[in-house]
């Protein structure tokens, strides 16, 4: 029995899909673009007078016009103006039926790594030996490491868009992969000087990321519509809260957190996975949004006196790894999350390779030759609820830690709705299409919208239209977040990196009957 | 695991597929009442009617997608009663359903593959897979196509290839026919009699009564829901009320 069990994970389906496109290339230069624009402008916010990279033009200018580091900076801004502007220009002569040419792409790659070259030189000037070369000594203005770290970033992603276009349209994932994390690891390192970002980058992006990916598993694996998916991250933060806090002074390490939160929401996924087996689609759906709701109901009116009612708990407990403490260092925070979710991810996609994943597929293509071919579809279809479970689970615990307090409405409606938009904007049953709508939503969920009403107060004292200032984006935040999903759906309506299955069935769109359908019961 | 429905079947002079008056409801509506028949080892046996009269019902009901309400089935000899589908398929009955019910969206192999998704013997998949491109050339030259860009022909090769990966002691067909060219059914109906030949048992479902009973050695006529007729083809044949209903003679 056992064995028959385990054998469900063996991975037998040798070859991997490969997902070609541009999607992924565009994604890489309009990003270069984006943190060269970043890296020049970030000083100027920091300081009036710098001319970027740290190098501030008040110095160059007073001290050494003419100086070797004041050339570099120059020969850099004409590279840098080139891989902004190139991709919108590029992306124009397309729209016009005109392509750049493979020397254009030499050019390109060429002005990156010079670029890239010259950063190093000024960064070297400015902070390692402090002195200009043909004037001696100098005190560099305020200088910020982000900014040399984002424009060497962005020279690199550069050359990698433009130096390897056709490998990297021909391994859209892997290229992803490369581009995507060493930004993941040294993020830590560019923001060191802002704490906050980086437990924003924790707390928002690695925990909606996780729940995607676990969401993904049921409603793209597996096929099967969950609206409900918050109460299990409610229930892997409860259970972190419960035995990590004061509450019932039980004080248990992260690491076990994290095991037990999986554990627990994985029980609670095939237990309300169990009486749906039957449903399908919108009934399946309904079913879900009642958990979803019920979940957090119930903390609220602090069943067997466990939850702590409306106010959540709170204390939780702010976990060491021996000398590593975590609430004087968000960044250690990070790497773990990181940590785990690359963990997650290398096995959700074992999973999807595995025995189980195919027949997730063969039951999300046609359950009753699923079932006459002999896959168990009752196990099958729990294991999919188990495993997304656990993964919302995990994210959970991390979440109470990072926090420190879990109260009801951490786990509404919304948070159902936010995971299953960043699935569908990404692409469903598409690991990479997910984390990459992860980063997309929670950037514009989290950080654009909530600021978009300091941006453009600044903006208008900037261009004097105080017109700006009045308007007030915080009451507009879902309207806007709603039009940019309509407008998403109806440009790619597979999400922005659709798996195979999901762009056939975009091309066929034909349904599968149910098995419960054929037995005459639903 | 895929061994176990050879052993059985080779135990006892039992019948393959064994229905005793079987009721088989849909809700409150009848679909099956109190069918009997019986499927001896190396048989084709045929199941002919009118559309609504049970056919597909019954091979579901001997495949466990759906569960009688009353009666038995036996598979060599022994009860199904309360065994999945899932199990069902282990114990080495291939059902190539109505429809064809292909995995549209994988590949012709993968869905080769899937049908010997509960098999664990690598050399023998290899060796069926080989059996299968052997009995239907096509598929092998349309391998990494969809399944569901084939043409109707292939598309019924796929469902007749993804059972037999199973390996399966008994195959039952839903139709083989359906929607096929006529030089196309006489291809598919030789390439199930050279499976027969190897020793699969095989129950049919035909419209095309007259195909299905030269195919077959012993046919049951079915209508609304009950057994009317049984016995050796040549009977059926002769039967001067199959000739009116079923054979337009």
């Amino acid at each position: 029995m056992l064995e028959r069990f385990l054998s469900l994970f063996r991975i037998d389906t040798g070859k991997r899909e490969r997902n070609q496109g541009t999607t992924v290339f565009w994604i890489i230069a309009g990003t270069a673009s984006a943190l060269l624009l970043m890296g020049w402008l970030l000083p100027w916010f920091v300081n009036d007078y710098s001319a970027g990279v740290g190098y501030s033009a008040q110095d160059a200018l007073v001290s050494s016009p003419t100086g070797i580091g004041t050339f570099c900076i120059y020969i850099m801004a004409v590279a840098m103006i080139m891989l902004v502007v190139s991709p919108i220009a590029e992306a124009i002569a397309r729209a016009r039926g005109r392509a750049f040419g493979k020397r254009a792409d030499r050019i390109r790659f060429i002005a990156a790594l010079v670029g890239l070259a010259l950063t190093a030189v000024v960064w070297f000037l400015v902070s390692v030996i402090q002195e200009e070369p043909l004037f001696g000594s100098f005190t560099a203005g305020t200088y910020t490491d982000s900014a040399v770290w984002l424009t060497m970033y962005g020279f690199a992603m550069a050359a990698l868009a433009y130096g390897a276009r056709d490998w990297v349209v021909a391994r859209q994932s892997v290229a992803f992969g490369v581009a995507a994390l060493p930004f993941g690891i040294f993020l830590p390192l560019m923001f060191h000087q802002a704490p906050d970002f980086l437990l924003w980058a924790a707390g928002s992006l690695a925990i909606y990321m996780l729940l995607a990916l676990g969401l993904n598993v049921v409603v793209g694996f597996a096929g099967l519509l969950d609206l409900g998916y918050a109460a299990f991250f409610a229930i892997g933060g409860y259970a972190c809260a419960s035995f990590a806090s004061p509450i019932h002074n039980i004080h248990l390490p992260l690491w076990v957190l994290i095991f037990l939160g999986a554990a627990v929401a994985s029980m609670f996924g095939a237990v309300l996975g169990a009486p749906t087996l039957r449903l399908r689609g919108d009934y399946l759906a309904i079913v879900t949004l009642g958990f979803g709701e019920i979940i957090p109901d119930l903390a609220t009116n602090n069943v067997f006196n466990l939850t702590g009612g409306a106010n959540g708990i709170s204390g939780i407990d702010q976990p060491h790894y021996g000398a590593l403490d975590f609430s004087t260092s968000p960044r250690w925070y990070y790497w773990s999350l990181l940590i785990v979710s690359i963990l997650v991810i290398i096995f959700l996609r074992n999973i999807e390779r595995s025995r189980v994943g195919r027949a997730w597929v063969a039951l999300r293509e046609d359950e009753v030759a699923a079932a006459a071919t002999g896959i168990n579809t009752t196990t099958t279809k729990l294991l999919a609820f188990a495993i997304g479970a656990s993964v919302s689970g995990l994210a959970g615990a991390f979440y109470g830690s990072i926090v420190s307090i879990v109260s009801p409405d951490d786990f509404s409606f919304s948070v159902s709705i936010a995971v299953l938009s960043i699935v569908v904007l990404g692409g469903i049953g598409n690991i990479v299409g997910v984390i990459l709508g992860s980063f997309i939503l929670t950037f514009v969920i989290f950080w654009v919208l909530p600021n978009m009403n300091e941006w453009t107060t600044t903006l208008s004292t900037t261009v004097h239209v105080p017109a700006l200032a009045g308007i007030d984006f915080s009451s507009y935040t879902f309207i806007i977040y709603g039009l940019a999903l309509i407008a998403m759906m109806l440009l790619r309506p597979g999400g922005l990196l659709p798996s195979r299955a999901r762009r056939i069935e975009l091309e066929s769109g034909e349904e599968s009957e149910s098995l419960a359908a054929v037995q005459g019961v639903a | 695991m895929t061994s176990n429905g050879a052993s059985v079947a080779a135990s006892n002079g039992a019948p393959v597929i064994e229905l005793r008056d079987v009721d088989v409801f849909y809700g409150r509506v009848a679909a099956l009442r109190k069918v009997s028949l019986e499927v001896h080892p190396g048989e084709i046996v045929a199941l002919i009617g009118s559309n609504g009269a049970g056919k597909t019902s019954t091979l579901r009901t001997i495949s466990g997608l759906i569960s009688p309400r009353n009666g038995d089935v036996l598979l060599f000899g022994k009860s199904i009663r309360g065994v999945g589908a899932a199990h069902i398929a282990r114990l080495g009955v291939g059902h190539a359903p109505e429809g064809r019910r292909l995995f549209a969206r994988m590949t012709v192999r993968e869905n080769l593959d899937m049908g010997a998704y509960s098999r664990n013997d690598r050399a023998g998949i290899r060796r069926d897979l080989e059996r299968v491109f052997t009995l239907f050339p096509r598929l092998r030259e349309r391998a990494t196509q969809l399944a569901g860009s084939l043409s109707g022909g292939e598309q019924q090769m796929v469902a007749i290839g993804r059972a037999l990966m199973s390996d399966p002691k008994a195959l039952l067909l839903d139709e083989p026919s359906l929607g096929l060219a006529p030089i196309l059914v006489d291809a598919i109906f030789e390439v199930i009699k050279e499976i027969n030949s190897k020793g699969t048992t095989i129950l049919l479902i035909e419209q095309n009564a007259l195909l299905a009973l030269k195919t077959a050695s012993r046919g049951y006529v079915l209508e609304t829901g009950s057994v009317v007729l049984s016995g050796p083809s040549a009977d059926l044949i002769a039967s001067p009320d199959i000739q009116r209903a079923y054979l337009g003679m």
